[in-house]
C-alpha cells in the first residue's frame, strides 16, 4: 500500500458558490488509477463525493476527469501523489461530475436505408479510427471554438465524417457539418491530444469533411480568395512589399566558426508580413554558427488549403518545395512558422529532416545572452505544442533571456482558416487571449508563430515579439553592457 | 402521505445494456416505451466492455444444429433447450439488424462478416469488431435508439418492481439527487445485466450489482440455477486495485497461449485436444489449480502470450487489449500478459419462456439477468448473440401486452419510502458491508466449493444482510440500496451453490464425488423464489 494525498475539487450547487479544493489522504495499492483514489476517498473519508465510473477499463467514457489540468480517464491513468483532480471543463453538476448529456444528444446518429448490407473491407477500414470514440466529451472540453461560437464539437465532427462514409446512411451530412460549425474548427489539435482514444479528429474528420465540403461548393469565399492566391502567386498572402526572400542571399554563412547548416523553409507569413522576425532569427542563428541556405524557388506549404480542405493544388506545392531543397543537397531543413513546420512534418513525406528553429537552437549551448529585467509570458502555439510535440525548448530559450509566467496553452484563434474565414470568431478567441495575458502580469508576450504573433497584437496592448527577436534583443544588451564595461 | 408524481408508459424497460437497448426498440412501436438507465445510456451495463464477439450462424458450412450442440455441451446440459434453439436460430436475424443499424463488425476478404474461433465451439463462428465488439454493438444501439420515440430516463437508479393486481406493473427508483420516482407500465423488462460485482474479483462494470436478481426475487419470481457462475479464465492481475479486468478470450481465439510461472503450457494437462480454447470452466479451473498448486506467477496468475504473433495482427485484433497494457506498462506485442480467473457471469437468473415471459404476470426479462441460455457455463460469444435475441423477444412480447389502466398501489410505495427512510437511522457504513461480502463471496463461493465454506458464506451474507445501513445523505440511499441488493444477489448464489450436491458446468463441488457426468446427472435446474426453493430432479415432478 502507499500513500496518496489528491486535492480534489467539491462543489455543491445548493450550497457552494463556486467550486474549491480539498485536500485528501487515502492508501491505495501500488499502480492504483486515479479513480481508485476517488474509490478509497468515497469509501474511507467521505461517501458524498459525486464522481461518475462504470466500466473501470477505459471502455464507457464516463469517468474523465481533469488531472493536473489535463483531461484523462480517471480508471486508466495512474495516481500521482500531490494530483489535483477537477471536473471536466464543462458544466459542473456536482464534484466530478459534469452535465454530458446535452453534448452526447447532439451527436449525430445514422439515418438507416434500411439494408442489412456488409460493408466493404475498405470503407470498415476506414471508419474503424473513427469508431473508437467512448464519448468521454474530454475533446469538447477542450475546444475553444465552442467556448465562443456555434458549434456541435470535435465528436459530433468525427461522426459526421464516419456517417459520410457510411453507405447505409441517407442524410447529407457534408451540408449538416456545415451548418454545425465546420468551418469554425481553429485546427488547435487539442481535442486529438486531449482523447484517449488518440483518435485524430482535425485531420482525419474536419480537414476530410471541408474537402468533401469543398467539392460541393461550401468552401468559405474567403479561403476560396487565399487558394486562388496561392495558385497564381504561389504565395498565401499578397506581396505588398519585397519579400524577405528577394532581400536575402541564398547562402549565409555564420558569423563565428560553422556548427552547422539547415535550408531555411521561410513560409509566406515570416517572407511577406513579418519578415523583420526571420532577419532577427537569421542573426541569432549566424552568432550561433548555423549556417543557413535560403532556395528562392520555395513557396507556400499548403497548410492554407490542407486546413480548409482545398487540396487539389496541393501536390504541386509539395513538389516545387521538396524540389527547392533536394536539389541544393540540404539534408535538414528549418522552419520558424508553427504552422509551415507542422505541415512539413506531418502532411507532407520528405527525404530530408524538418526542425523546427526552437530545435535547431537547443541542439547545442547557445551563446549566452544577457538576461533583461523582463516579465514575459509564452503563447503555445498549437502547430508547435500539439502539432510538433515542442514545449520545453522554447521555454528553455525564453528562460536564458526574460522571466517567464505561464499562461495555460489554448489557441488564439488565428488557425484552421477561422481568422479569414470567421473573424468574430478569431476575434472572441483573441480577447480570451488578451485577458489571460493581462491577467498573467506579463510585460511582453513571446510566441513563435506569425499567425499568433500577428493576431495576438490585436488583442493586447502588451508587445508581442517572436522568440528569435527577443534572445537577438538579450544579444544586443549583453553586447552593449560588454561595450560599455 | 404526500402525492406521488408516476410516470405512466405502455412499456418500462430496466436497463441500458445491449439487452436493454434492444427490448426498447422492439417495444416502441406499440405504445409508450421508457428506458430507465443507471448511468448515462450506452455507458453502463457490461455489453459496452464486451471485447470478444457475437456468435451467430452465418455460413454455410456451420449449421443452426451444430451452434445448438456446441452450446448445450458447453453449458454442461443444463440449459432450456427451447431457450437455446431460440437463440441459436435467431443470432443471424439479429447481427442483420445490427448491420442494418449501423454496425461496423470486421469483414473478410471475400466482403463477409468475419468470424473467429471462441472456446468451445467447433466453427469459428464468433463475430467481431476488433476486441471491442460490445463497443460497437452499443454504440449502433444507441444510436438507434435515438431514431425512436423511446423515452430515455437517465440515472435513475431502479429500486424495486411495483405490484398490482397480481401482475407486475412498473417501478420504483431512485434519481441522482436521492428523489423517489416512480414508473407506472402494463409491462416490465428487466434487463438489468449481471452480478459478479458481489465478488471481490470481477470483469463487471459498477452497475453489475445484481439490482435485478434482488428486484425480481422481492416481487415474488423464480430464479434458476443461481450457483453457476461463470469465472472467466483470464482477468487482470495488477493493478491489485483493477483487479479481474476482463482480458477478452479473443486474445486466445487470435492464437494466444497460457504458461504456468514455471514456462510450461499448462493446458496440455487439462484438455489436450482443445487446450487454450477449451470451455471457460474448464480454463478457469485449470488456472486456478496451477496457481493452489504454487505453479503460478509471482502476483498468482499465470502468463497469457501472444507475442509470437506479428505487432500488426496484435494491433489490428486486440487493440484494446494492447492499449489497457501499455497503459499498465505491459507491451503485449514484446511481453506477456499476467492473468488469473475472474468472475464474470451469472448463466442462472429470472427464469423465463422462449418469449421472456417470466412466471410474474408483466414482467419480461432478458440478458444476463434472465436464467436458463447457458446452463451451467456460458460460451464465449453467446452473451452478446443473448442480448439480441432475448432483448428484441422481450421488447415485443412486452410491446404486444395488453394496455389496461394501472393503478399504483400507494401501500406499497409506503414500505419502499419506510425502508428508504430507516436508512437514514442505519449505522452500517455500505462500503463496509460491500467489502465483506465481496471477501467472503470470494473466498467461498469461488471456483472451488464445498458445503463448509458455502454454509460459512451463507452466514456471513445472513448476518450482512441483517445489518441496519447508514445513508448520511439522500444521494447515498442508492448506494445503500444497491449494497442491500448485492447482499440478496448474493444469497441467492449461495443457497442454489447449497441446492445443488453435483458438480456440474461452473459448480464444482470438491466435497461431492459423483458417479454421473453432465448428460447423465440426475438434476435439473435449481430454482428459488420466496415461497420455495429445491432442485429439479429427473424424472420427478416438481
Amino acid at each position: 500500500m502507499k500513500t496518496i494525498i489528491a486535492k480534489v475539487s467539491r462543489f455543491d450547487p445548493g450550497r457552494d458558490e463556486a467550486p474549491h479544493l480539498h485536500d485528501y489522504t487515502v492508501e491505495v495499492y501500488e499502480g492504483a488509477r486515479v479513480l481508485h483514489v476517488l474509490h478509497a476517498i468515497h469509501d474511507t473519508i467521505d461517501p458524498s463525493i459525486s464522481y461518475r465510473y462504470c466500466c473501470g477499463s477505459g471502455q464507457c467514457g464516463s469517468c474523465a476527469v481533469r488531472v493536473d489540468g489535463e483531461p484523462v480517464l480517471a480508471c486508466m491513468e495512474e495516481a500521482r501523489d500531490g494530483m489535483t483532480v477537477q471536473p471536466l471543463d464543462l458544466p459542473v453538476v456536482r464534484d466530478l461530475t459534469t452535465d454530458l448529456a446535452p453534448t452526447l444528444r447532439s451527436v449525430p446518429f445514422l439515418a438507416p436505408r434500411g439494408d442489412a448490407i456488409v460493408l466493404p473491407c475498405e470503407v470498415v477500414e476506414e471508419i474503424k479510427p473513427l469508431r473508437s470514440c467512448i464519448e468521454c466529451l474530454a475533446c469538447v472540453s477542450v475546444c475553444p471554438a465552442m467556448k465562443v461560437t456555434s458549434f456541435t464539437g470535435p465528436t459530433a465532427m468525427r461522426q459526421e465524417m464516419r456517417l459520410t462514409l457510411d453507405p447505409r446512411d441517407t442524410r447529407d451530412r457534408i451540408e449538416e457539418a456545415v451548418a454545425a460549425g465546420l468551418f469554425t474548427c481553429t485546427s488547435c489539435q487539442a481535442c486529438w491530444k486531449a482523447c484517449p482514444k488518440e483518435i485524430a479528429i482535425p485531420g482525419k474528420a474536419i480537414e476530410r469533411l471541408r474537402a468533401y465540403a469543398s467539392t460541393r461548393g461550401f468552401t468559405l469565399p474567403r479561403h476560396r480568395e487565399v487558394a486562388a492566391l496561392i495558385r497564381e502567386t504561389g504565395r498565401s498572402v499578397t506581396r505588398t512589399a519585397p519579400g524577405f526572400l528577394e532581400e536575402v542571399p541564398i547562402d549565409n554563412p555564420p558569423k563565428i566558426r560553422e556548427r552547422g547548416v539547415v535550408g531555411f523553409f521561410v513560409g509566406c507569413m515570416y517572407n511577406l508580413r513579418l519578415p523583420a522576425a526571420a532577419r532577427d532569427a537569421m542573426e541569432v542563428l549566424s552568432r550561433n554558427g548555423i549556417r543557413v541556405v535560403i532556395p528562392p524557388t520555395q513557396v507556400c506549404c499548403g497548410s492554407p488549403l490542407i486546413r480548409t480542405g482545398q487540396t487539389e493544388f496541393l501536390a504541386t506545392l509539395k513538389e516545387r518545395n521538396i524540389d527547392a531543397f533536394v536539389t541544393r543537397g540540404i539534408s535538414r531543413v528549418m522552419t520558424m512558422c508553427a504552422g509551415c513546420g507542422t505541415t512539413l512534418k506531418n502532411d507532407y513525406s520528405t527525404p530530408f529532416e524538418v526542425l523546427d528553429i526552437n530545435e535547431v537552437l537547443t541542439e547545442h549551448d547557445i551563446e549566452p545572452p544577457a538576461h533583461l529585467f523582463l516579465r514575459v509570458t509564452y503563447h503555445d502555439p498549437c502547430h508547435l505544442l500539439r502539432g510538433q510535440g515542442i514545449r520545453n525548448q522554447p521555454r528553455a530559450l525564453i528562460t536564458q533571456v526574460a522571466d517567464l509566467v505561464e499562461i495555460p496553452a489554448i489557441c488564439c484563434g488565428s488557425g484552421g482558416g477561422v481568422k479569414s474565414g470567421n473573424p468574430d470568431e478569431a476575434a472572441a478567441l483573441g480577447s480570451r487571449r488578451g485577458e489571460a495575458i493581462a491577467a498573467s502580469g506579463a510585460e511582453a508576450v513571446i510566441s513563435s508563430c506569425p499567425f499568433c504573433e500577428f493576431h495576438i497584437s490585436g488583442h493586447t496592448d502588451r508587445p508581442v515579439e517572436n522568440i528569435a527577436s527577443l534572445l537577438l534583443k538579450g544579444y544586443r544588451t549583453a553586447d552593449e553592457r560588454k561595450g560599455g564595461r | 402521505m404526500r402525492s406521488f408524481d408516476v410516470s405512466d408508459c405502455h412499456v418500462l424497460v430496466i436497463g441500458s445494456g445491449g439487452a436493454g437497448v434492444r427490448a426498447a426498440i422492439e417495444a416502441s412501436p406499440h405504445g409508450e416505451t421508457v428506458l430507465l438507465s443507471k448511468t448515462l445510456t450506452g455507458k453502463g451495463g457490461c455489453t459496452t466492455m464486451a471485447e470478444g464477439g457475437y456468435n451467430a450462424v452465418l455460413r454455410a458450412q456451420d449449421s443452426s444444429t451444430c451452434h445448438f450442440e456446441d452450446t448445450m455441451k458447453g453449458g454442461a446440459f443444463l440449459n432450456d433447450p427451447a431457450l437455446v434453439s431460440a437463440l441459436v436460430d435467431e443470432a443471424p436475424a439479429r447481427v442483420s439488424d445490427l448491420l442494418r443499424w449501423g454496425a461496423v463488425f470486421d469483414v473478410n476478404d471475400s466482403a463477409e462478416v468475419a468470424q473467429r474461433p471462441f472456446g468451445g465451439q467447433r466453427f469459428p463462428r464468433t463475430c467481431y469488431a476488433g476486441d471491442r465488439t460490445g463497443h460497437e454493438m452499443i454504440r449502433t444501439l444507441t444510436e438507434h435508439l435515438a431514431t425512436t420515440n423511446v423515452n430515455v430516463v437517465e440515472e435513475v437508479a431502479a429500486i424495486s418492481l411495483l405490484s398490482g393486481n397480481g401482475r407486475v406493473c412498473g417501478a420504483a427508483g431512485l434519481d441522482q439527487k436521492g428523489e423517489l420516482r416512480l414508473f407506472s407500465a402494463d409491462a416490465t423488462v428487466l434487463a438489468t445485466g449481471g452480478g459478479t460485482r458481489v465478488y471481490d474479483v470481477s470483469t463487471n462494470s459498477s452497475s453489475g450489482t445484481g439490482d435485478g436478481y434482488a428486484m425480481a426475487y422481492e416481487a415474488g419470481a423464480t430464479l434458476i440455477d443461481m450457483e453457476q457462475v461463470q469465472f472467466h479464465p483470464t482477468g487482470a492481475v495488477y493493478p491489485y486495485d483493477a483487479r479481474g479486468r476482463l482480458v477478452t478470450e479473443a486474445v486466445r481465439g487470435e492464437g494466444g497461449v497460457l504458461r504456468n510461472g514455471a514456462g510450461e503450457r499448462f493446458m496440455a494437462r487439462y484438455d489436450p485436444d482443445r487446450m487454450e480454447l477449451s470451455t471457460r470452466d474448464v480454463v478457469a479451473r485449470a488456472i486456478a489449480t496451477e496457481v493452489q498448486e504454487g505453479r503460478g506467477t509471482p502476483r498468482g496468475g499465470v502468463w497469457l502470450d501472444v507475442t509470437h504473433l506479428p505487432p500488426e495482427v496484435i494491433e489490428a485484433r486486440l487493440p484494446v487489449m494492447l492499449e489497457q497494457f501499455l497503459k499498465f506498462g505491459v507491451d503485449i506485442r514484446s511481453e506477456p500478459m499476467e492473468v488469473a480467473p475472474t468472475a464474470h457471469h451469472l448463466m442462472g437468473g429470472v427464469q423465463i419462456s422462449p418469449s421472456a415471459a417470466t412466471c410474474l404476470p408483466g414482467l419480461f426479462a432478458c440478458g444476463e439477468v434472465a436464467g436458463g441460455v447457458h446452463g451451467a457455463n456460458r460460451l464465449g460469444g453467446n452473451a452478446l448473440a443473448d442480448t439480441q435475441v432475448f432483448g428484441r423477444r422481450a421488447g415485443d412480447s412486452a410491446g404486444r401486452s395488453e394496455k389496461r389502466v394501472v393503478q399504483i398501489d400507494r401501500a406499497q410505495v409506503e414500505v419502499i419510502e419506510t425502508r428508504l427512510n430507516r436508512l437514514y437511522e442505519g449505522e452500517c457504513d455500505p462500503a463496509n458491508v460491500r467489502r465483506t461480502l465481496q471477501q467472503a463471496m470470494w473466498h467461498n463461493v469461488g471456483i472451488f466449493r464445498t458445503e463448509e465454506g458455502l454454509k460459512l458464506a451463507l452466514a456471513e451474507v445472513c448476518s450482512l444482510s441483517n445489518l441496519q445501513l447508514k445513508a448520511r445523505t439522500a444521494l447515498q440511499l442508492a448506494e445503500c440500496r444497491t449494497v442491500q441488493n448485492m447482499c440478496t444477489t448474493a444469497s441467492l448464489i449461495v443457497r442454489a451453490a447449497l441446492l445443488r450436491p453435483e458438480s456440474r458446468g461452473a459448480h464444482v463441488r470438491r466435497d461431492i464425488t459423483q458417479n454421473w457426468d453432465a448428460t447423465s446427472s440426475p438434476y435439473g435446474h435449481t430454482f428459488i423464489s420466496t415461497a420455495r426453493e429445491g432442485i429439479d430432479v429427473r424424472g420427478s415432478a416438481t
